[in-house]
This record gives structure tokens, sequence and C-alpha cells, in this order.
């Protein structure tokens, strides 16, 4: 079969990145499942537009699609941070995969993106993020006066409720001031890619599993381009989504739990896992923030609306 | 429309340098040359519907805070201009470099890898350079074309000695370590420092007119004294600058406005200090990085058209179909990023090769971390080749008006070849990097 | 003072090099609007003073008192940003950007003139693209789909309106330069085409 559609996408992540390579894997993929009628362009992070700006050239028709982190968009609408990341809703990529899917969280996406000209296909996630920090964290009370680095987004004002001090410096700036100790710890990444990069080497006490972050990344696409595929196109890549969800868990949980057994293996980091009661401590703090946030636009106050209902239908709050 | 699109990847590529080319003899401004090329290839390639990826990068080039620390430094340079301090300070330094021909020099090679330590990106530390040690070499004596030399290529290494933007942004690319590619680079960085020094040396000493000839006559001890007072205020600066940034007080483009409030402590501590300098050091500030900025700016752009137009896909093919043999690979790569120096600003060449050569270098077996180094002093390289040379035009700036960009140049040529020699070892010796 | 003895030929500072204040005036081509934009043009580098100053305050605060502000960085790159974006129109006007001159120099009188008008020209009509692109992205940067007025923010915790700010702004400057090279272009159009010792550069 000819080609029929070429998606030049865009996503959040480098190059180099584990996560970047599965979803060239998955562009692949696409082209096999479809006959090579469409073809996916992974381009990564900054290479078209910079990463809080894909959203308006999808709109644009200059990018035809991305695979990035919603929280990006908290400026355009606080919404999307409130959608992107709720701090303490999730414990597993399958409990928001299920809200996306199942519990109303595709409509809503698509009732925020459509309007704006794009279409949400289906959402993926790297999983729980690890903390990074350089002194010892092991609850809530640790957390008091700890200086530390949180990007924007929902994240930044969960840790400033939980009594810590968070600074607002670019993720450029992050290896040079852990390591100086201008800053205690630092919301980062995955426990694998922290682990490469270098940061354990500096800040010896990470937090795994992670108890703060679970970014959603939403994979979509113009709206004119995919309103103008036939249906067949449409559900294969619906379902070829689906499929990268489970792939990007898997894979990167088992990097994770590679690199935590480096780790333990080679000393001289500590990792500190919290207790329940821990965890459960944070996670009222985070979702009293929530509202907080639904407070400031009318579409933050929809995702809160769906969000609780849909948590309480599940017994989870 | 004009279908650009037919051309392909290849001769559009190859259309581009042209233009470029072109477009930069006619005499227009650089920054407004670069734009103007990612407009013709948007509107050719995509019509009108793609431009507003243009003013898209614009906006993120301008808002991006690793930027922040270029007008600090250069304020620092208006600042230390107008006062008495870098005066006195090359004075003071002749005091012990004055033994040595070319002393002077050499210390400024010297002085340039400590800012190199305070700063990760360069701009800022040529602009200082060229207002404070360029004019004091010039009045000492020193031979145009060395002293013009000296300043640029010494003001490069920020990028080249810890901390460094281009190590961390290849840090973030490759998922490497960061601190690992910091100290691997400390020794590279100071190898290249060292052959700027040998060959201002050799230059001091064979060539004619080149260096002041070593002072021989006894400075009485008062004088010794006075002189030795020159040091102080802006030793205080930088032990400041390095103590905020090694002592964890301050992230490093923070200790940037460490040195401006330094600085400025300093003129009022002389007396020198008043509003009006204050004024006019900043609106200095306000011309000399609008031309730095805008012309990255129009680099940045070009790069994500270039990208648009399935640039990334060709770069990586031309490659991988070169050879089959990993160096011969890496020497085409190298080959691919200085062709790109003569014509990109770094965040250009570093946003467009980055992304696929740390695929390739990764399969190929070789450690990232090396090569993160040799991207590095590659990159020193980009800022002085011509005729797109970041430095050059940064110095030009400030330099007085009847050094011209073409003096500049020359003066560049024995640094650009002492770059590729450094950079050539670190092939050849990989073991440099301490790897 | 005890001076060593130097080679006369290096001993006297070339004349241009004197510590000047600030370059020359604004050239004639530029116009009324040249000297608007050099009346503004303090506000701006002031900016940079100011984004110094705040650096320095964070530096206190977090260690002094242990609580890091949330603005300060947002802040800074903001003032920094509008600099540079102003920055080049500054630049323009006082036809301070950076030129090769290598053909330029080489030229005659009425050559050069016609190469002044036609990259005048050009610039206006590049700047002109922009502007209207510039126009485009800002409709997305102040507007919700609905219509509303909202300025995009930072989405941070301090959530400041800056990205939404700084778009319109570029817009303004944009338009703004649209109009100093057409004033560039209609002078040089006018002026007599004389041979200048050293051109521009
Ligand atoms: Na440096
Ligand atoms: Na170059």
């Amino acid at each position: 079969n000819a080609q029929e559609f070429t998606l030049k996408m865009q996503s959040s992540d480098s190059a180099g990145v584990p996560n970047f390579e599965l979803e060239q894997d998955w562009a692949k993929r696409v082209g096999v499942m479809t006959g090579g009628r469409v073809e996916v362009e992974m381009l990564p992070v900054n290479s078209i537009v910079e990463h809080a700006e894909t959203q308006d050239a999808i709109a644009a028709g200059i990018l035809d699609g991305h695979i990035t982190d919603t929280s990006y968009f908290s400026g355009k609408d606080p919404a999307f941070g409130l959608i992107a990341n709720p701090v303490g809703a999730w414990s597993a990529p399958s409990e928001m995969l299920r809200f996306v899917e199942y519990g109303g969280g595709k409509e809503l996406m698509n009732s925020l993106l459509n309007p704006r000209g794009l279409q949400f296909i289906g959402a993926v996630t790297p999983g729980l993020e690890a903390f990074v920090s350089s002194v010892p964290l092991d609850g809530v009370a640790d957390l008091k006066g700890l200086k530390m680095r949180a990007p924007e987004g929902m994240v930044q004002q969960v840790f400033a409720a939980a009594g810590a001090s968070p600074v607002n410096i670019p993720q450029s700036e992050v290896f040079t001031s852990l390591d100086k100790k201008v800053i205690d710890a630092a919301d980062a990444t995955v426990f694998s890619t922290n682990q490469a990069m270098g940061l354990h080497d500096i800040a010896k006490h990470p937090v795994y599993p992670g108890f703060h972050s679970m970014p959603m990344l939403e994979v979509s696409v113009n709206k004119t381009k995919w309103d103008s595929m036939p249906a067949d196109l449409q559900a294969i890549l619906e379902m070829s989504i689906r499929d990268l969800a489970h792939d990007m868990d898997a894979r990167l949980a088992m990097k994770d739990m590679e690199a935590v057994a480096a780790a333990r293996k080679d000393g001289g980091v500590t990792i500190h896992n919290w207790s329940a009661e821990e965890r459960a401590k944070f996670r009222q703090i985070a979702t009293s923030q929530w509202e907080k946030v639904a407070a400031r636009s009318e579409d933050a106050q929809r995702v809160y609306d769906t969000l609780v209902k849909y948590l309480t239908a599940q017994g989870m709050i | 429309m004009f279908e650009l699109q037919s051309l392909g990847i290849e001769y559009g590529t190859l259309a581009m340098f042209v233009l470029l080319l072109g477009f930069l003899l006619t005499g227009m401004p650089l920054a407004f040359v670069t734009l103007l090329i990612a407009l013709i290839f948007t509107l050719g390639w995509f019509g009108p519907m793609a431009v507003p990826l243009i003013t898209s990068r614009v906006f993120s080039f301008v808002s991006s805070f690793v930027f922040v620390s270029v007008p600090m430094f250069v304020m620092m340079a208006a600042i230390l201009d107008r006062s008495g301090i870098a005066r006195d300070l090359f004075d003071a330094m002749r005091l012990f470099g004055g033994r040595l021909k070319g002393g002077v020099a050499v210390q400024t090679i010297f002085v340039a890898v400590i800012l190199a330590a305070m700063s990760g990106i360069i701009g800022g530390e040529i602009v200082l350079l060229g207002m404070l040690a360029l004019p004091q070499m010039l009045r000492q004596g020193y031979d145009k074309n060395l002293a013009i030399g000296v300043v640029c290529a010494g003001g490069s290494l920020g990028t080249m000695v810890p901390p460094s933007i281009v190590l961390i942004i290849y840090g973030l690319t490759a998922n490497v370590s960061i601190g690992d590619l910091f100290t691997s680079a400390f020794i590279p960085g100071f190898m290249l420092a060292g052959f700027y020094v040998a060959y201002i040396l050799f230059r001091s000493y064979t060539g004619k007119n080149i260096a002041p000839p070593p002072k021989t006559e006894h400075i009485p001890r008062e004088e010794k004294l006075r002189l030795l007072k020159g040091l102080f205020l802006p030793m205080l600066v930088v032990f400041c600058v390095l103590g905020s940034i090694y002592g964890g007080i301050a992230s490093v483009t923070e200790a940037s406005a460490v040195g401006v409030a330094g600085v400025i402590a300093s003129t009022i501590v002389r007396r020198e200090f008043s509003l009006a300098m204050l004024k006019s050091a900043a609106l200095q500030t306000l011309s000399t990085c609008g031309m730095i900025v805008w012309i990255g700016i129009g680099a940045s752009a070009l790069v994500g058209v270039f990208n648009l137009m399935g640039g990334i896909k060709f770069v990586s093919a031309l490659i991988t179909g070169i050879s089959d043999d990993p160096t011969t690979i890496i020497l085409f790569m190298m080959l691919i990023l200085f062709i790109l120096g003569m014509f990109l600003d770094w965040v250009g060449i570093a946003l467009l090769t980055m992304p696929i050569f740390v695929p390739i270098v990764k399969d190929l077996g070789y450690d990232p971390i090396w090569f993160g180094v040799l991207f590095a002093m590659n990159m020193q390289v980009s800022f002085l080749s011509p005729p797109f040379g970041p430095a050059a035009f940064y110095l030009k700036s400030v330099a007085p008006p009847d050094i011209s960009l073409g003096d500049i140049f020359k003066s560049l040529l024995p640094f650009i070849c002492l770059q590729i020699l450094a950079v050539a070892l670190l092939i050849i010796f990989p073991g440099i990097t301490g790897r | 003072m005890a001076v060593s003895p130097v080679d006369p030929t290096h001993n006297d500072i070339p004349a241009s090099i004197v510590p000047d204040a600030l370059p020359e005036q604004v050239p004639e081509v530029s116009g009324l609007m040249g000297h608007a934009v050099d009346k503004v043009s303090s506000v701006f580098a002031y900016g940079f003073i100011l984004a110094m100053g705040i650096l320095i305050f964070e530096i206190f605060m977090r260690h002094v008192f242990n609580s890091p502000t949330l603005w300060v960085h947002e802040t800074t790159t903001f003032l920094s940003a509008i600099g540079f974006v102003f920055g080049g129109l500054y630049c323009a006007a006082r036809d301070k950007h950076i030129r090769v001159v290598i053909f330029y120099d080489i030229v005659g009188p009425k050559m050069r003139k016609s190469l002044d008008v036609a990259i005048s020209i050009v610039c206006m009509t590049a700047s002109g693209f922009f502007a209207w692109a510039a126009w485009l992205m800002v409709k997305r940067a102040t507007l919700t789909p609905t219509g509303d007025i909202h300025f995009e923010t930072t989405g941070s915790a301090f959530n400041a309106p800056y990205p939404g700010i700084l778009k319109l702004f570029l817009l303004v400057i944009l338009i703004l330069l649209v109009v100093q090279f057409l004033i560039h272009a209609i002078n040089y159009v006018r002026k007599t085409p004389v041979m200048s010792a050293t051109a521009k550069e």
C-alpha cells in the first residue's frame, strides 16, 4: 500500500534517553501495522519548537502531533496542570490509564484540546518518578525547609504546601546546583535515568519508589489531520498507544529495578522507601491543593469534578 | 508560492548554505541574514502558515534562563571599563608578568581561565576581555593580531572549562553524567589554554614587535605596593563569585549577578561610582546584548526550519552511509561540525547535531563522555571560524572601530589551528579525558 | 612611575580606544523614530540592573532567611528577555547590528546606496512577515478558545503572565522594526550617494 499520511511528532524527551527510543519503536510499529500507510517521524525535544510550544505548533499545522507532558501547558490553562499530574491521585501507571481510558479522562482531554485544534489519542507515562535528594528523607516531616527544585505545574505547589522551599531553577542548572548544595533535592525523573545522569553520585539519598509525581504524557495530533483519517487508521493509532503505554511502563520499570539493584550492589547510595502512612500523609496534603488549582479556571474545575467523582466511585478517596 | 520542496533535502541544504553565504556578503545585518533564510525556506517549503515556527523559536530563545548570565558579564565589563579598575589591574599584572616577554598576554589567558570557571557560556567574557584586556595590551605595545586572538580564544574557554552549558546540554541530550563530563573536560580545557600560552611565548620570543620587551629596571617598594593595591579589588570580586559557586551559595547564573554587585561595590569603594556611570553601563549592556542575542536568534530559527524539512533524517543517513569504519564516521562528524561552525551559532549546532550524533556514537561503542568533551572542543573552533564566528562578532561589538571583522578573523587563524590540534589530540589520545 | 622602554610604534594608544560612554549619536537615517527608541531605551537598560538586584535578593533570602522566592528566576528571565528583544530594535535604530562588509566596502557609492536601500527593504519585508506570524502567536497566547482574554502564564506556583506579555511585546517590537526599516529605506533613497571613508560595520 502507498503511504497516505505522514505524522511529524515531537517528543518531550531527548534523543539519547531510553523513553525516546521506546517512542521511536512505536513509530516503526505503526508503519508495520498500517502496511506503510502511516509514517510516523519522531523528533526529539526542542528540535522544531520548544517543549512548551508544541500545542500551538500542532494547532497551526506546523507539527502533526506530540508525545509530551501535559503539565507544560499549565500556563495556557491550569486545567492541563491538574489533569496531567494530580499529585497524590495515582500510585501506579495502571490507575491513571484506567481513568484516561474508561473513567472519563479521554473525553475530558478532548474537551480541552478539541477547541484548540488538537485531538487526544491516548496517554502513556514513564511511571512514578523517583525523588533525588542529598539529605535523608523518610517522611513528610523531613520535607520542612527542604531547598528543592520543582518544575512548573502542580508539583511545585504541593511541595510548598508540604513545607518545603521550592526553587524554580531551570533543568540546566539542576546538576551544578545539587552538586554544590545550592539545593538539597530535586524533582527529576525516573530512577534509572537519574542514575544514568549521575544524579545519585552527588545526591546519595534517593526516594524510590517515588511518592510525588507521575506525569501523564499525552499523545495528540492535529484535529483536522485526524478527522481526515479513515476509521481503520484511527483505530490502529489508538490501539498502538494503549500498547505503547504498556511497553513504556514495563520496560522503564525493568530499567528502574535494574538500576536500583546496581545501586544497592555498588553501595554508597541509600535508597529510602516511604512507609504507607507517610505516603498517605503526603497524598492528603496534595489533594488539598487540587481545589486551589480548580478554582483558577472553569476547565480546571471541570477536571477536578470529574476526577473526584471517579476516585470516589472507585473508593480511592 | 515558489516550490522549494521540489529541490529535495540534499539540494535544499546546499541552497541554504549558498544563500547564507550570499546574503552574508551583501552587508546585511547578520541577525537578519539567518532570519531571512529561515523565512525564505519556511515560506517556500511549507507555506505562510508555518512562519509562526520562527517567532515561536525567537520567543523561546530570548526567554531561556541560560542567557541571563550574558547581560551580567557584559554589565560587569561595562562598569569596569568606566572605572580605573581595569587599568590598575593590568598595570599590576605587569609587575608579575613583566620579566617574561609576552607576560601580560599569558596573564590574560590566565584571567580568561578564571572567568571561564565563573561562567558556563560565552559572549560576556569576550566582551569583558575585549573592553578591558585588549586596549590594555595594545597600550602596553602588544601586536594587534596576537592581542585580538588572545581575547577571542581565551574568552571562548567558558564552554570548555567547567561549568559549561555546552556540556550540560550534551549531558541532558545523551543521558550521561554531567559531573563526569565536567571532570573529563578539565584536562582538555587546560591543555587548550596551555597551547595558547605556548603560542604566545613562541611568538613573543621569536617575532619582532610582538610583545613589549621585558621589564628590567628596578621598581621601588612603595611603587610595588601601590601597584599591588590594584589587584586587591578585582581579586576580591573573583573570590566572591567563585566562592559563591563553589561554596554552594549561588547557582552559576546567580553568581554572575554577584559579580556585577561586586564590581559596583568596588567602584563605590574607589569613589568612582555615579548614577550616570551606571546608566551608561546599562545602556551599553542593552546594545551589546541586542547584538549578541539577535545573532543567536536567527541560527536557532534556521535549525528549527531545517529539522522540519527533514534535516535530522538527512544528516543521520549521510553519516551512517559514509562508511562502516567507526573512525571514519567520527572524522566525518568532526567535518560536519566544522562546516556547520562556519555558518551557525553553537546553540543551533548543538540543537541540530547532538540528537543525531549521540545515538550513532553510542551504537558504535564509543564512550559518550569522551565524545561530549570532543564536541565541546569542536564548539571552540566554531566560535572562531569565519564567516560566522560568534567570538569575532562579540569582540567587534566592543572593539575600536578601526579593528575590522577581517582583522579579527585574520588574527584568529593561528588559534583555530591550535584548536584543531586539540581536537585531533583528543581523537588520537582519548585518554586525555581520563576515560 | 617607572616605565620600561617600549617599541615606539606600539606606544600610542590608537585614538579610537577611549573608554567612551556610548557609541555616537543616533544616525540620521533612523529619523525621529530612532530618537524615540533612544529616549525609552534606558527603561529597558535598567531592567538588567533590576534583574541583577533581585538575583542578589534571592541569594539573600535563601541563605539568610532560608526561604527562597518563587518569583525571582521567572522575573529575571522575563526582564532579560524583554531587554534582549528591545535590544534588537535599539541596535537597528542605532545601526549597530553586526555586518560583514567585505563586498560593501569595495563597491562604489552608487552601488552602496542601492545596497542600503535594498537591505532596508528586505529587512522590512522579513520583519513584516514575522510581525504577522507573531500576531497569530499572540492570539493563542492571550485569548482562550472561547474568546476570553487570558494571558499565557508560566504555569508555576508563582504563575505570572510573563509568556503572554513577552509574546505581545515581541509583536510590538517587530511592528516597530518594520517602521524603522521603512524609515531607513526612505532616507537612504533620499540621500545623495557619498563615498564614505570607512563604511559602516
Ligand atoms: Na565555564
Ligand atoms: Na564559526
